[in-house]
């Protein structure tokens, strides 16, 4: 059974929509990295799934339930965002020990090592930590909880990159003893993408790839070569991306080509290489290189 | 499996990984291979990309599953893996020797001089 169910499921908000019909699975016990561009419901999917907003039309089920105003799925669910707000009165060592108490799983050992670990004195009150440790003890959270769907959002905000290495490492530990499904959103994919086994991505209120992270990678190739070369060679290819840097053109094509027509290519002097899923991702999103290019030169010219 | 230049993706690394360590005879006939979830530990990646890369050397019969002990070195994987590094891997390495030399406007005898040359200053 997947963990979580959409089907034709809308969000909107008055006459904004949001989500629009959108149909999909998350497996259990796998780890998804949900990714988009800013603004394309990423956080709102996640809410609605953790069942603090109610969807808008269509049939969403969370654990077999329907998570606005379920008992179930509020134990078995944690949300982690940088948002999150705890009680003032609260000391770091007091909501671990509410965490205790509240979460079946918790592991109240390894949230104190990780604490210790990442220098966050349980004296501390949560509102006095700067971005980056707020970021490093919600994470801490996320873990210790060990909920059955366990979902950060932007989770590395302010991290610096050693607290970010090590969340990504002990999220792996932690998951490789405790399989559980965990749904992550960053914006910075190629910092992760070896850790995701499954790869939603979210595109103008629709899902615009859904799949295994391997299958992302093998998706697409990269061509490089002078652009009258490419021109000669690679015109018939379904061409994704096109970007330059210098004299060198870069082609991002649909990875449909048989081992002879590669040699053809190599021996014409284009360097095929592969796309990581990161790549892939930013290719498909129109993020790479020379986008916004476009914006200045249409300046130049009126 | 397509040839690319440039960074492979990591399964494809971790079975490439696991291949060397046989030819090497790091993993010999009939030792246990790591699992995928050692794998994933040692590499720092998904369990389940691990795997992928286990499945390679499984699908090329180059390491076998015992049920409910993992998965073990087959006694011809050396042998299978020899064969295949000097038919493939080197024959393109080979491909590229000869693109590079033609840009360059080399001779067949300028080329293998040079071979002898940098064997020489091996030996």
């Amino acid at each position: 059974m997947p963990a979580i169910t959409l089907k034709n499921v809308t969000k909107s908000y008055r006459s904004i929509t949001v989500l629009n019909q959108l149909n999909l699975e998350i497996r259990e016990n796998v780890i998804t990295g949900l990714v988009g561009r800013n603004g394309v419901g990423k956080t709102t999917l996640m809410k609605m799934v953790a069942g603090f907003i109610k969807e808008s039309d269509g049939e969403l089920r969370v654990l077999g339930e329907r998570p606005f105003n379920s008992l179930k799925v509020s134990a078995n669910m944690i949300f982690i965002d940088d948002m999150m707000g705890f009680p003032d009165a609260l000391t770091l060592g007091d909501l671990l020990t509410e965490c205790d108490r509240f979460y079946e799983n918790w592991d109240q050992d390894l949230a104190m090592r990780l604490l210790k670990y990442f220098k966050l004195p349980l004296s501390l009150n949560h509102r006095v930590l700067s971005k980056g440790k707020r970021s490093t003890f919600n994470a801490v959270v996320g873990i210790a909880t060990r909920c059955p769907l366990t979902m950060f959002d932007e989770p590395i905000t302010g991290m610096d990159a050693g607290a970010r290495r090590d969340f990504y490492r002990a999220l792996l530990k932690d998951y490789l003893a405790h399989p559980r499904t965990i749904l992550l959103s960053s914006h910075h994919m190629e910092e992760m993408e070896d850790l995701l086994e499954d790869i939603l991505l979210i595109d103008g209120k629709d899902s615009a790839f859904h799949g295994s992270i391997t299958e992302l990678q093998e998706k697409f190739i990269s061509l490089q070569g002078k652009e009258n070369v490419l021109k000669q060679y690679a015109n018939r290819y379904a061409v994704i991306h096109k970007s330059s840097a210098g004299p060198l053109t870069e082609w991002i094509v649909d990875n449909d080509h048989t081992n002879l027509e590669l040699t053809e290519l190599k021996q014409a002097g284009i360097r095929v290489s592969a796309v990581s899923a990161s790549e892939a991702y930013l290719a498909m999103t129109g993020q790479t290189r020379g986008g916004v290019d476009d914006v200045f030169d249409a300046m130049e010219r009126e | 499996m397509l040839e690319m230049d440039g960074e492979k993706p990591i399964y494809i690394q971790i079975a490439e990984w696991l291949e060397t360590e046989i030819i090497e005879g790091t993993l010999q006939a009939d030792d246990k291979v790591y699992s995928q979830y050692q794998l994933a530990d040692l590499f720092n990646i998904n369990p389940a990309t691990a795997g992928k890369g286990l499945t390679i050397l499984l699908d090329a019969e180059l390491i076998y599953k015992k049920r409910g002990l993992g998965t073990f070195v087959s006694a011809d994987a050396r042998e299978k893996l020899l064969t295949k590094r000097k038919g493939g891997r080197l024959s393109r390495l080979v491909q590229e020797l000869l693109n590079e030399a033609a840009l360059l406007g080399l001779q067949e005898e300028q080329l293998i001089e040079l071979i002898r040359a940098e064997r020489k200053e091996r030996s």
